[in-house]
């Protein structure tokens, strides 16, 4: 009864071909018979129908569109839904939608459609999140991450974490419910080893989680080095054709030039500060104190000295505070013909190219190296296993794992079982909230189908 | 003749017993109705009482004042702790009794009460007015008025006995008649009914086992008592007996599966998973090499066995034939068959917390009826109902109990609210906070209750009042005592654990493994201003103060996860919401939510079938309902 049906255009705006509106909700069929009087009844679900769609008030055609229905619960959002195909632009999708809201929807609200979907159970909340993600994903590595938690890739494999749990609480419980019973319990050396295995597997998830959270923001790659080293070159060379969405941070670029671009499909945020050496302009001085912050978040420092030019002693200084990984980038090649240069005085290196920005000598490699700097863990293997690319994700996983550790070891110490469980429940619940998903107790169906008990 | 109480107690189980005991006490006038009053507290099924979460229980239903404890004192034959190679957290007292001795020991703890008549007859009907029940009405005619009556039939209704392929008997027990007027009269008061099925082994006569094949299993501490208020005289031990059936049985068993009432479609009912007939293990285990079987004594003056892991609801002559491929019972003599029953019960969801059912007032429920087993889950349940009966008559609120205060609380919650799709028996996997939910302190969390309700008399409450006295004055000596390296070390040394440099308080030094409370106490004895506190410690005191202390941390986080709960609890759900209407919940929740009708939220999220995101919209449909109505949430 409260239920209302909600519209939007679902297609991003801007010019194109064909844009959709999407209705959902116990009325969406009313509403489509109200926008096509053509129609004698709702069509059936899942088959396309050319419409023309009018105004409800004075039957004027607006559009002609495709209108497509879906019943409950098969549909995106599990209720009914309407998904209108009509013509892109600035006019017709607009009108096709004051059509649907004057047939008695609501303008939908961000996200409610699959705020829908999750509260019917279509997706549970990891699915819902990956929703936005893919929406959002600017480098290709984001999007498949996000697409394979849309394909309940990080789902399945906490759920199956979850059903380990229940399995070892079902040990517990047949160790502790049933002493006289035909088969023995378990042994606790034995159940302490299974949990063991939960921890690595929650460790081995864990372990994505930093590069998974940079995979959302991209790796702060920071261009250092004094003015004229060549800097703003390497960077707009880099940006080419790869350039992408200027940051929306407001008042960065006017200290700093702050850019995402993908390289071999990872994303980055370039940054290109003003220049290191100390100097008594205001503008310089600004630049410095800039470049500063940006270092102490940097995952990478690409740090700049023109070919034909002498390492310095400041330089030698500046890196030694570095504690990110730092390649230097031989600047301006092309203007000199010496040999390479002996980087061995300059510390441990994470790399070191030569870059000419006018030639483009150089750029493919740093294209290969930063992801292999910043991502070496998912690099050829994105896409196989499931990558941690939230916070919330994260924490609750650390939970999960701390539980699951203190529940070992205090098996381990000899605590009574009753004792070390305490940390089960608590390790379940951390999995079951990140899913979102309902939970059952069923560690006793668990005990009852494996094992004989009864008197 | 007609008759006019308070409350009315109908049927004389565990349930009834208690039930009427619960509410005499509350000093009400009550009488308890049954078909034979020398079968009082019978203990229908095996010779036991208690076990790992169900001695629990019938700790739990003593410290209400209950009579299950007493009884059990007085008529025990052997005691053993169970799970006492575990935590304490987790031990199960459990006692063997004389089958004929228990009864005995419950009819005197009812005699003491005199606010309790008994009547022999069969009730077969209730007197309603309106929507409440004013009385019962007996199959000789008589009518008994009364504010409150509590059904406690047990298997009596409508119940049949099967035995091999023939067609069932009508029989409560065996030898008895069944309830069926009464079956029939519940039912048109238009409540839902369903059947449950259970089945109990074959006695066996002990002169004929070969008692060198089999293994000897003696009791261990007597020092444990059930009862805490009163000291009962128990009687001489008695052993039980272990032997294992294996490839014999199994072929006996599957060649004559046929003809197993359970097995060959006779009976519909479903029978519990954790007391499975021997067909069931056969047929659902069959790579299991073998089945533990007890012998369990009947009594001190009877030579009868109950054959415990052997129920069965074969033909007579298949169950003798079975029996002898067992080691030791080659030679055995059948005394009893075992046999299945089949009963009515009602699902629970139809009750309140109070035991009280929702469209009745003043008729309570309380064990087998309510789709329970077990002599100690009907028991918990009499004391509730009983007590709740008795608060009813004298308008007064209902007793309730919580699922972090009691197994009895876990039990009801879950009946009311989880319903039941098997019989119901307790474990300690039901319980969210088993640490806080011991045997060693139950009177602790219960006592004061029980008190303050008027369930205990004057000289218990006494002996509560020094019980409770002595736990504090020797947990204060833990936590204020600090003890010496020399009077220590030894014993921490022995203990596998490390010596300590100076003075360390004694709490401290009991949190490390396998340090003993007693140890300690002996330790400590110069250092201690209140003497040696040992002396004249009531039984079990120190070994409640110890777990509470030991696991002090682990029993605390408990306490803040019920706490957290108990904010839930208090945002309480009306009775007439329109779940049916709320249609951003999944229409399964919304069915369960209807037929529950949980009283809080708390309660709301522990309907199988509610997830999360249901509860999400739950709270939203309940506040724009609220909104309509112009009330606040």
């Amino acid at each position: 009864m409260d239920v209302d049906t909600i519209a939007a255009i679902s297609t991003g705006p801007g010019v194109g071909a064909i844009a959709m509106v999407r209705v959902s909700g116990p009325e969406a069929g009313e509403v489509l018979l109200q926008l096509a009087p053509a129609l004698d009844e709702i069509p059936a679900p899942r088959m396309a129908r050319v419409i023309d769609v009018c105004e409800p008030d004075d039957g004027e055609v607006i559009d002609r569109a495709v209108a497509t229905y879906y019943r409950k619960p098969e549909s995106y959002t599990g209720e009914d839904v309407v998904e209108l195909t009509c013509h892109g632009g600035v006019m017709a999708p607009r009108l096709v939608l004051s059509a649907c809201l004057a047939a008695g929807a609501r303008q939908a609200e961000a996200g409610e459609f699959t705020k829908r979907a999750y509260l019917r159970g279509k997706l549970d909340l990891i699915q819902a999140e990956a929703v936005s993600d893919l929406i959002d994903a600017r480098s290709r590595a984001f999007h498949r991450a996000a697409l394979r938690h849309m394909e309940r890739g990080l789902s399945a494999r906490i759920t199956g974490l979850r059903e380990s749990l229940v399995h070892l609480e079902s040990l517990l419980v047949h160790h502790i419910d049933f002493p006289e019973e035909d088969e023995p319990p378990v042994a606790l050396n034995v159940i302490a080893e299974e949990a063991k295995r939960v921890v690595q597997e929650l460790d081995a998830l864990l372990a994505t989680a930093p590069e998974g959270e940079l995979l959302r923001e991209g790796a702060l790659t920071v261009f250092a080095g004094r003015p004229n080293a060549g800097k703003s070159s390497v960077f707009n060379a880099l940006l080419g054709e790869e350039r992408a969405i200027v940051t929306e941070e407001p008042g960065t670029t006017r200290d700093a030039l702050e850019e995402t671009v993908q390289l071999s499909g990872f994303p980055f945020r370039l940054v290109d500060t003003a220049g290191l050496r100390e100097s008594e302009g205001r503008v310089e001085q600004l630049g410095i104190e800039v470049a500063l912050r940006y270092l102490k978040g940097a995952d990478i420092v690409l740090f700049c000295i023109p070919a034909p030019e002498e390492t310095s002693e400041e330089d030698r200084s500046f890196l030694e505070k570095i504690t990110a990984p730092v390649v230097l980038l031989e600047t301006k090649v092309d203007l000199t013909d010496g040999p390479e240069r002996d980087t061995t005085e300059l510390g441990g290196l994470a790399g070191a190219i030569r870059v000419s920005a006018s030639s483009g000598q150089g750029l493919d490699q740093i294209r290969q190296l930063l992801p292999e700097l910043a991502y070496s863990g998912l690099v050829g293997s994105l896409g196989d296993q499931p990558i941690l690319t939230r916070q919330r994700h994260i924490r609750a996983l650390k939970i999960a794992r701390s539980e699951v550790e203190l529940f070992r070891s205090s098996l381990k110490d000899g605590l009574p079982a009753e004792i070390a469980s305490t940390h089960l429940r608590p390790a379940e619940t951390a999995l079951e909230e990140v899913l979102g998903v309902i939970t059952v107790d069923d560690v006793l169906d668990v005990v009852f189908r494996e094992f004989c008990v009864g008197k | 003749m007609d008759a006019r109480y308070d409350v009315i107690v109908v049927g004389g189980g565990h349930a009834g017993a208690e039930a009427a005991a619960a509410s005499a006490r509350a000093g009400v006038r009550t009488v308890l109705i049954t078909p034979d009053l020398s079968r009082i507290g019978q203990m229908s099924c095996n010779p036991a009482i208690g076990g790992i979460a169900k001695g629990v229980v019938a700790r739990e239903v003593d410290a209400l004042g209950g009579v299950m404890g007493r009884a059990t004192d007085a008529s025990r034959i052997q005691f053993r702790m169970l799970n006492r190679s575990k935590g304490p957290a987790v031990w199960g007292p459990r006692a063997q009794c004389d089958r004929n001795l228990y009864p005995v020991a419950v009819r005197c703890v009812l005699d003491e009460l005199e606010s309790l008549d008994l009547f022999q007859e069969m009730v077969s009907d209730l007197v309603l007015e309106g929507g409440r029940v004013t009385g019962v009405r007996t199959r000789g005619g008589i009518t008994f008025y009364g504010t409150a009556v509590v059904v406690t039939a047990g298997t009596f209704l409508r119940g049949r006995i099967y035995m091999g392929q023939e067609a069932g008997a009508g029989a409560g027990r065996a030898g008895e008649a069944p309830s069926i007027a009464l079956a029939e009269g519940l039912e048109s008061l238009g409540l839902e009914m369903a059947r449950f099925k259970t089945g109990t082994p074959p006695r066996i006569d002990g002169r004929s086992v070969d008692f060198s094949r089999v293994e000897r299993q003696d009791g261990d501490d007597q020092v444990i008592r059930f009862a805490a208020y009163t000291e009962e005289i128990i009687p001489a031990q008695r052993p039980c007996w272990v032997t294992w059936a294996s490839d014999g049985l199994k072929k006996v068993v599957s060649d004559n599966l046929e003809k197993s009432a359970l097995h060959g479609g006779e009976i519909s009912g479903r029978g519990p998973r954790y007391c499975p007939s021997i067909e069931d293990k056969v047929v659902r285990f069959p790579n299991a090499p073998r089945h533990q079987v007890f012998l369990e004594p009947e009594g001190l003056h009877t030579t009868e066995l109950y054959v415990n892991g052997l129920s069965t609801s074969l033909p007579a002559d298949v169950q003798r034939d079975f029996l002898q491929t067992v080691p030791g019972l080659e030679n055995v003599v059948m005394t009893k068959a075992g046999y299945a029953i089949e009963y009515d019960y009602f699902p629970p969801h139809q009750l309140r917390h109070s035991l009280e059912l929702k469209e009745i007032s003043g008729l309570f429920f309380a064990g087998q009826i309510n789709g329970t087993t077990g002599y100690e889950e009907a028991a918990g349940q009499g004391v509730i109902a009983g007590i709740n009966a008795a608060l009813k008559a004298k308008g007064e609120d209902p007793l309730i109990l919580r699922r972090d205060q009691a197994y009895i609380g876990v039990l009801i919650d879950d009946l009311v609210t989880r319903g039941v799709d098997e019989p119901y028996r307790l474990f300690t996997s039901r319980a969210e906070f088993r640490l806080l939910l011991r045997q060693d302190n139950a009177i602790r969390r219960l006592g004061l209750l029980a008190r303050d309700v008027g369930l205990l008399t004057e000289k218990q409450a006494l002996v509560l009042k020094d019980r409770l006295d002595q736990e504090n004055k020797l947990t204060a000596w833990f936590h204020d005592t600090k003890l010496a390296p020399n009077d220590v070390d030894p014993l921490l040394v022995e203990a596998g654990s490390g010596p300590i440099s100076g003075p360390v308080r004694a709490v401290e030094l009991l949190r490390r493994p396998r340090v003993q409370a007693a140890d300690l106490l002996s330790a400590g004895r110069s250092d201690s201003d209140i003497g040696n506190p040992q002396e004249g410690l009531r039984a079990g005191v120190l070994r409640a103060v110890e777990v509470e202390l030991k696991y002090e941390g682990y029993v605390g986080r408990e306490r803040e996860r019920a706490a957290r709960l108990e904010e839930q609890s208090k945002l309480l759900l009306d009775h007439d919401l329109p779940y049916l209407e709320f249609e951003t919940l999944s229409y399964e929740a919304r069915e369960k939510l209807a037929r529950i009708r949980p009283e809080t939220f708390a309660q709301a999220a522990r309907v199988p079938g509610v997830s999360p995101a249901d509860l999400q919209n739950l709270l939203l449909e309940v506040r724009r309902t609220r909104a309509r109505e112009g009330r606040s949430l």
